[in-house]
């Protein structure tokens, strides 16, 4: 029969031809990228790319919340209004990516013996980050957090104050990111590690250096003194700027200072602040000369640095440029002088003079600052006046706390959102209200939850925007009540 | 099914019929060339046959009195006695009223349109060819009722986008291309951008189906709805654009032919300026770098001193025998002052005259075994934009050879090549000239003086420029920092058809796609973005291969046709894109990678699947009234599977459609010429890009040469499910007056649900998207032809026909309980806040818009501060839906003797676009309604509120602020409400006019020509729009998406006019 022979035929041809789903799974293997990665190469990631988004915020953003720069266009932000920055003036996606990349390290380093080098360093990194981000935003999501792929894509925000105290939070990772490193007694080696090349004994000094820093931030609420006391007595903190945690931009692209690959608009944009301008002249301190150029419009050629009102509007003020000092050389044509800071022996003995002053912990208060104001001096590579120490204003004592923010401010510039975190927590240095301020003449006290917030995790968004009287940006940080 | 396989077993039987009688004859048509293939039947009877190759046929009939039927798609049925003498000459008449109604459907299959439950149309050569378009997709704009076109934003060569019944997928809204039967691909594909603020931008290279030839093309047919096209299987459920190109066939022997289509093309739509105040900020301005060491010589705003001939030093002005804007060469020396002026042509004369010439040769040949015709275009257009240029190869071939009686084989081969100097950059940013040309550029700035963009002495290493802060010279731009493209590829297919007996033929096609692309991107020393230049090439690769094998059988049995295919595919797809860049170079204006000075970069991906497909098809018709058709289809998908499993791979889809020709059926009165009415239901699967169920890490930047690893943004989905669209359609076809008014009406309603969305969700998460099922949108509208003779005398002819269609796609469930769902957003630079939202909620439009504005009050006034400032408001707000309520395109035909003319309207009412253009050059103070200026300010048109938030007490405002400040807020881009534009128009889109030359065969030079027409053809005339500033016809690029909606710092589009010659020997 025909029709037999023909169906016959077609069906052979047929499933020659289509053989259905052999292969699918290979086909739809992607062959581009693996799917799993080796720890390293996941922790250097998550150092640099902190290390690199987060001085490039602080230079384009930050700075112009503590008031080191003032922007003179496109400068919503530096007017206040923080929901509409130019460049940068984002931290939170930054954040959340480096968190999440950094859960997965410690996912890793707690599921195999062979990567369990890493938890500590994953633990202290994780701290180091949930701390930038609450003092910039308050409450945000973080125990349900950069945990999308388990389900959870509209995580609830948590307390600041649960972020800082709860088991897994900033106090609790560190405390144990330290044990962990110190007890670590298997045979690898921490790879990747861009701060410390695998120098754990590094990362414990770098873990209780954060400590001290979050303890002393806390400790308006928190009764925190028997803690800082041990920590100090335990002297197993960054000491030198040889143990700083720091990353050595280079020269060249890739890993240079992003500001030398903007383009020359962008980088005007920043000039220096009038506040950076009277703290220089009131320390009559020789980093202004590294930190700033001389104003290009000298009228007698003489070597001048201006500072310009933060804020100003720039659709009614005409403002020149050339009549304002723009940033140094260091961040745009000599960037392999500069570091991106995540914790340093400097800003450590600072809060040991602060924690000292307050006599939260036993010591010389002033000994702790003059160590830092050098440190700090050592760290830019500028010489230190002689008698700079000894001399008002820099003489400690006259008013101490104010002193230590002051100077601590002064070497704080680009890294990332520290310095207006602190003059949150200090008051110090006085802030001056800016030009045209689109923020009622106040200066903000958080930044905003960014809009896609309220786009992507709305209920959650609600409640916690709520809780800041409408994602308000003069709402305070729970240590800051 | 039952029903079918009831039905099968009725035609098994008849297999095996007895007959006692033998008659044979031959089937010719007028010219008397054997019609292969015509039906023979006995009538009353389920007995027939068809004719052979040579048109013969013979049949085993009851008895010599028998009645036999002889029939033949777009002949007139004719009925002879089979006794008759005059079988051996039985000549049909060509029908013709029903010529134009054999469509090419699903499978390359060549129907009869009545015959059909579906709507599809059909455009032939005439309408594709008369006034051509670079792009091949805007040939079809305004021609079909239901199609969306939209042009691309970077002149000849962009990308142009086309949608069948709107949009109903939140993610893939793409039709599929075929050409005579195979799949071509219809794929952008942007080079990889890295940052918003330094880096390369976003550049089309055109859309895949732009390269069709229109001058290869028989007829394109439009499969409109899921029925139409389930055939297709997956890719289909948007619809098909099924294009047929030309043949040989015809009359005998060699026959030649020549056209030559010549236009010029002229800047379509410019922005309206002010050309009252020019460069500078708060009214004073002085240039000395153009870096901010003048007075406002760092700022391109037009807020500066009045353009009344004061003397200012410009970056013009003459300084120690340079210009002042040689800073790198005069070092700093003073600049004489010069008078200050306005350009108002500035950018009018930017844009040049563009020019395109397409020739085209074909010759053809039809012999006794076959028929071929070869034909080659090329194409050279010249953009209106300087610099940037298109040339095209097209070769095409095509071969059918009737080996024997049985044997059919034939082949449709096209080889393009393409290739541009220079594709300018797309998107917000200083590597797209509109950025210092239109949104920052100042309205005193002397463009030609710009043309000489090397400071003297530093040729390759510094430009000169107007200023030097964000923005780079255009004319540097585009003659030097070029995109440059070349690209090969080959479609086409080899087909065998065997015809294994009178009833069951066998065919297997074998088709490919293949193209790869180099495109390299320079850019100079002093480029804004690169200071020590930069050089990246991409590499673009793609291959699809599908093939077919398909089993006919098809009978005639009396009043009964029946018409059965079954057929396997595979489809096997290839894509691969390679891009490697260096941002440094060593030495300047050497573009290789040999030449870097920074790390090379290199970002690739490559992509594969696989479909495997089993479908059938049953069609069956009961005399000429009533026609069946059922479809069944069967995919495996690869893309469907994990690295692990092929489960949930196997998707089935069916459909069936009714066709009922009443006017065959009843008497109706003599004025109804024609009625059908028609209903099909149908279903289609669809499925997603390869790599979807696994996530992998991504390199990143290394760290001193060390690699580093970030996991992928997406969170991958294990269990995807095809997406899957239910769709139901019905309509009628109406004629009157002998076919002189023809009204075609389709409703249809589609549900499409399961829908595979990479949805964006909180980075808190860790990740920015997520891929997976859900929503559900409902897509409803209706489509109406009408065409109408208008007039038709003896030498004058008018024919009317107007394509209207309005679709909306309405969402009826979301994936997330409550809320709104982002399916994207458009930025303008890397803030949160500059964005355009893509959202939907329960009840809303795919195709809403959200965004940013001021404070209202609840009767819609600006709120304004006591500063007489407006209030930003934070929250999101629809801007509107970017869809049209409607589109209508009109042609009319009009015939005089030798005379013909054609006008092409095109309109589209309704949908918002929001404009960048309007929002940076507005808040530049570019744009005509910010030239008025008034000493004592402008006082906002609101209200203040004297209570508090929660008892408001508004007065009028009547504060003002400077107008500066007034523009700057009110355009802000921060805020899109206000730079958000009806986006209606009504376009005059084709215009012909043509003479035909009477060919006389007696005279010398007429002696070969068969025919010859010269006509007068323009296209983008003229359009009626409330926008003003540029063309409302708008697609952006960003990322590697096109959107609709935004209109993001686009270069005018072209009005072209022009000559076309057309010949036959």
């Amino acid at each position: 029969m025909k029709l037999v022979k023909y169906v016959a035929f077609l069906g052979i041809l047929a499933v020659a031809l289509v053989g259905c789903k052999k292969d699918f799974e290979e086909i739809n293997t992607n062959p581009n990228a693996p799917v799993e990665a080796q720890p390293s190469l996941i922790l250097r990631q998550v150092i640099y790319n902190t290390g690199e988004e987060m001085s490039y915020e602080g230079f384009v953003a930050g700075n112009l919340l503590s008031q080191h720069f003032t922007m003179v266009d496109f400068n919503l932000f530096d007017r206040h209004n923080l929901a509409q920055p130019q460049l940068g003036g984002n931290p939170w996606p930054i954040l959340y990516q480096n968190l999440r990349d950094n859960e997965i390290l410690l996912n890793k380093s707690r599921t195999s013996a062979a990567f369990e080098v890493y938890e500590g360093p994953a633990l202290i990194f994780k701290a180091y980050l949930a701390g930038m981000l609450t003092d910039i935003y308050g409450d945000v999501p973080y125990f349900d957090a950069f945990n999308g792929k388990a389900g959870t894509t509209a995580p609830k925000y948590d307390s600041q104050m649960s972020i800082y105290t709860a088991e897994g939070g900033i106090l609790d990772a560190l405390k144990m990111g330290v044990e962990k490193v110190a007890n670590y007694n298997g045979s690898f080696t921490l790879q990747g590690d861009v701060l410390y090349q695998g120098n754990l004994g590094a990362w414990e000094k770098f873990g209780n250096s954060l400590r001290l820093k979050y303890l002393l931030r806390s400790s308006s609420k928190l009764a925190n003194e028997a803690e800082l006391q041990s920590i100090v007595d335990g002297s197993n903190y960054l000491n030198s700027n040889a143990e700083n945690a720091v990353f050595n931009f280079s020269n060249g692209q890739p890993n240079n200072f992003r500001m030398a690959n903007l383009r020359d608009g962008d980088f005007n944009l920043y000039v220096m602040s009038q506040t950076s301008e009277e703290l220089f002249t009131k320390y009559n301190d020789p980093r202004n000369e590294l930190f700033f150029r001389p104003i290009s419009n000298s009228p007698t050629g003489a070597i001048i640095y201006e500072g310009l009102l933060n804020g100003p509007d720039a659709s009614s003020t005409s403002i020149s440029i050339a009549d304002y000092s723009l940033p140094g050389t260091i961040f745009r044509e000599e960037t392999g002088r500069l570091d991106a800071n995540y914790m340093t022996a400097w800003e450590t003995n600072f809060l040991l003079a602060e924690a000292a002053e307050k006599g939260m912990i036993s010591g010389s208060a002033k000994a702790f600052y003059d160590l830092a104001v050098q440190q700090a001096f050592d760290y830019w590579e500028v010489q230190m006046p002689p008698n700079y120490l000894s001399r008002t204003p820099a003489a400690y004592g006259v008013d101490p706390l104010q002193q230590i923010a002051e100077q601590k401010w002064l070497a704080n510039s680009i890294n990332g959102y520290e310095s207006w975190i602190e003059y949150r927590r200090t008051g110090f240095p006085v802030l001056k209200t800016v030009s045209a301020s689109l923020n009622g003449d106040l200066i903000p006290s958080r930044m905003p939850y960014p809009t896609s917030e309220q786009a992507l995790n709305a209920d959650n968004y609600n409640v916690a925007a709520g809780n800041y009287g409408g994602n308000s940006v003069n709402a305070k940080m729970w240590w800051a009540d | 099914m039952q029903k079918i396989l009831l039905l099968l077993a009725t035609a098994c039987c008849f297999l095996v019929s007895n007959a006692q009688q033998k008659v044979s004859g031959t089937v010719l048509d007028l010219s008397n060339t054997p019609i292969p293939g015509a039906t023979v039947s006995e009538k009353g009877t389920w007995n027939g046959t068809t004719t052979n190759l040579n048109g013969t046929f013979s049949l085993n009939v009851e008895s010599d009195t028998s009645t036999l039927i002889i029939s033949f798609l777009g002949f007139q049925a004719q009925e002879i006695n089979a006794n008759s003498s005059g079988l051996n000459s039985i000549v049909l008449l060509e029908s013709v009223n029903e010529i134009d109604e054999i469509i090419v459907t699903a499978l390359g299959v060549e129907r009869d349109k009545k015959n059909l439950g579906y709507a599809i149309q059909k455009i032939d050569s005439k309408e594709l060819t008369e006034v051509k378009a670079v792009n091949f997709v805007d040939n079809l704009a305004a021609k079909v009722a239901g199609v969306t076109v939209s042009q691309g934003a970077t002149g000849v060569g962009s990308t142009s986008k086309i949608t069948i019944r709107g949009e109903s997928s939140f993610t893939n809204n793409n039709p599929l291309f075929v050409v005579d039967g195979t799949p071509i691909n219809n794929n952008t594909i942007v080079p990889f951008t890295t940052d918003a603020a330094a880096g390369f931008q976003e550049i089309d290279f055109g859309n895949g189906a732009m390269e069709v030839n229109p001058d290869d093309v028989e007829s394109v047919s439009v499969l409109k709805g899921p029925s139409a096209a389930a055939l297709y299987g997956t890719r289909a459920a948007n619809g098909v654009i099924l294009i047929t190109t030309k043949s040989g066939k015809g009359k005998k022997g060699i026959g030649v032919s020549f056209n030559s289509t010549n236009t010029v093309e002229t800047a379509f739509r410019l922005p309206q300026f002010q050309n009252t105040y020019g460069q500078g900020n708060s009214g004073e301005f002085e240039f000395v770098d153009g870096l901010g060491g003048g007075t406002n010589d760092n700022i391109s705003y037009s807020w500066g001193p009045r353009t009344d001939g004061r003397l200012i030093p410009q970056f013009t002005s003459p300084t120690g025998g340079v210009r002042g804007g040689d800073v790198a060469v005069h070092g700093g020396s003073p600049i004489s002052a010069t008078p200050f002026l306005s350009y108002a042509d500035n950018l009018k004369d930017f844009y040049k005259v563009g020019n395109t010439h397409s020739n085209n040769l074909v010759i053809t040949n039809a012999f006794d075994g076959g028929d071929m015709r070869l034909s080659y275009t090329d194409l050279r257009s010249n953009s209106i934009i300087p610099g940037v240029n298109l040339d095209r190869k097209n070769l095409s071939a095509r071969l059918k050879i009737n080996a024997t009686d049985r044997l059919k084989v034939s082949s449709s081969i096209n080889y393009v090549n393409s290739q541009s100097d220079n594709r300018p950059s797309n998107g917000y940013g200083s590597e797209n000239v509109n950025y210092s040309l239109v949104a920052w550029g100042p309205r005193s700035l002397d463009i030609a003086a710009l043309k000489n963009y090397w400071q003297p002495g530093l040729e390759d290493v510094q430009q000169y420029s107007f200023n030097y802060t964000f923005f780079d010279n255009p004319y540097f731009i585009l003659k030097e920092n070029t995109n440059s493209f070349n690209r090969d590829r080959i479609f086409g297919n080899v087909m065998a058809s065997f015809q294994l007996d009178e009833f069951w033929s066998l065919s297997l096609r074998s088709g490919m796609d293949y193209s790869t692309e180099l495109r390299k991107f320079k850019r100079a020393f002093s480029t804004n973005r690169f200071q020590q230049g930069a050089y990246a090439e991409h590499q673009v690769g793609f291959r699809e291969n599908n093939t077919d094998l398909l089993v006919n059988y098809n009978r005639k049995l009396g009043r009964i046709t029946f018409d059965f295919s079954a057929g396997v595919n595979r489809l096997d797809q290839q894509a691969s894109t390679v891009q490697t860049q260096t941002t440094q170079l060593a030495q300047p204006g050497v573009y290789s990678l040999t030449n870097a000075a920074s790390p090379l970069q290199v970002f690739q991906v490559d992509g594969k699947k696989r479909i495997n497909s089993a479908y059938g098809v049953a069609k069956f018709g009961y005399e000429n009234y009533l026609f069946v058709d059922v479809t069944a289809r069967n995919d495996w998908s690869s893309a469907l599977a994990t690295i692990s499993s092929s489960e949930n791979t196997s998707f089935f889809y069916p459909s069936a459609s009714l066709s009922f020709v009443a006017s065959n059926r009843f008497s109706l009165p003599e004025r109804i010429s024609f009625l059908k009415f028609r209903a099909n239901v149908a279903q289609v699967g669809n499925d997603t890009d390869p790599y979807q169920t696994q996530g992998v890490f991504n390199a990143q930047t290394p760290v001193y040469g060390q690699p580093t690893v970030s996991e992928q943004s997406t969170i991958p989905n294990q269990n995807l499910q095809p997406e899957q669209t239910n769709s139901f359609e019905t309509g009628f076809d109406f004629r009157m007056f002998n076919d002189r008014l023809i009204v075609d009406f389709t409703y249809y309603n589609a549900l499409t649900k399961n829908q595979i969305i990479s949805l964006p969700v909180s980075v808190t998460s860790g990740y920015s998207q997520q891929v997976i099922n859900g929503g559900e949108v409902r897509s409803q509208g209706i489509e109406i032809i009408l065409q109408s003779k208008l007039l038709k005398k003896k030498n004058f002819e008018w024919t009317s026909t107007f394509n209207f269609s309005r679709n909306v796609a309405t969402v009826e469930s979301l994936p997330q309980s409550d809320g709104r769902l982002t399916l994207g957003y458009s930025g303008v630079y890397d803030n949160t806040n500059q964005r355009v939202w893509f959202q939907v909620e329960e009840g809303g439009r795919v195709g809403d818009m959200y965004g940013t504005g001021y404070q209202k009050t609840a009767e819609g006034q600006f709120v304004v501060d006591d500063q007489g400032n407006f209030l930003a408001d934070n929250d999101l707000q629809r801007l509107g839906n970017y869809n049209p309520d409607f589109i209508l395109g009109i042609s009319n035909r009009f015939q005089y003797k030798r005379w013909d003319a054609n006008v092409l309207l095109d309109w589209r009412q309704g949908g918002v676009l929001v404009s960048r253009t309007q929002a940076l050059a507005g808040v530049g103070g570019q744009l005509e309604e910010t030239g008025n200026r008034p000493e004592g300010g402008i006082i906002v048109d609101g209200v203040v509120n004297q209570g508090t938030a929660n008892n408001p007490v508004y007065v009028p405002n009547t504060t003002a602020i400077s107008a500066e400040s007034y523009y700057r807020q009110f355009y802000d881009r921060n805020h899109e409400e206000n730079n958000t534009v009806n986006a209606s128009y009504l376009k005059i889109r084709e215009v012909a006019f043509g003479y035909t030359f009477p060919a006389d065969k007696n005279t010398g030079i007429w002696k070969n020509i068969e025919t010859l027409k010269i006509s007068l053809i323009g296209r983008n005339l003229f359009a009626f729009s409330e926008v003003t500033h540029f063309d409302p016809e708008q697609i952006a690029v960003q990322g590697q998406q096109f959107v609709s909606g935004v209109e993001d710092m686009s270069y005018a589009t072209s009005r072209s006019i022009g000559l076309k010659l057309g010949v036959n020997f």
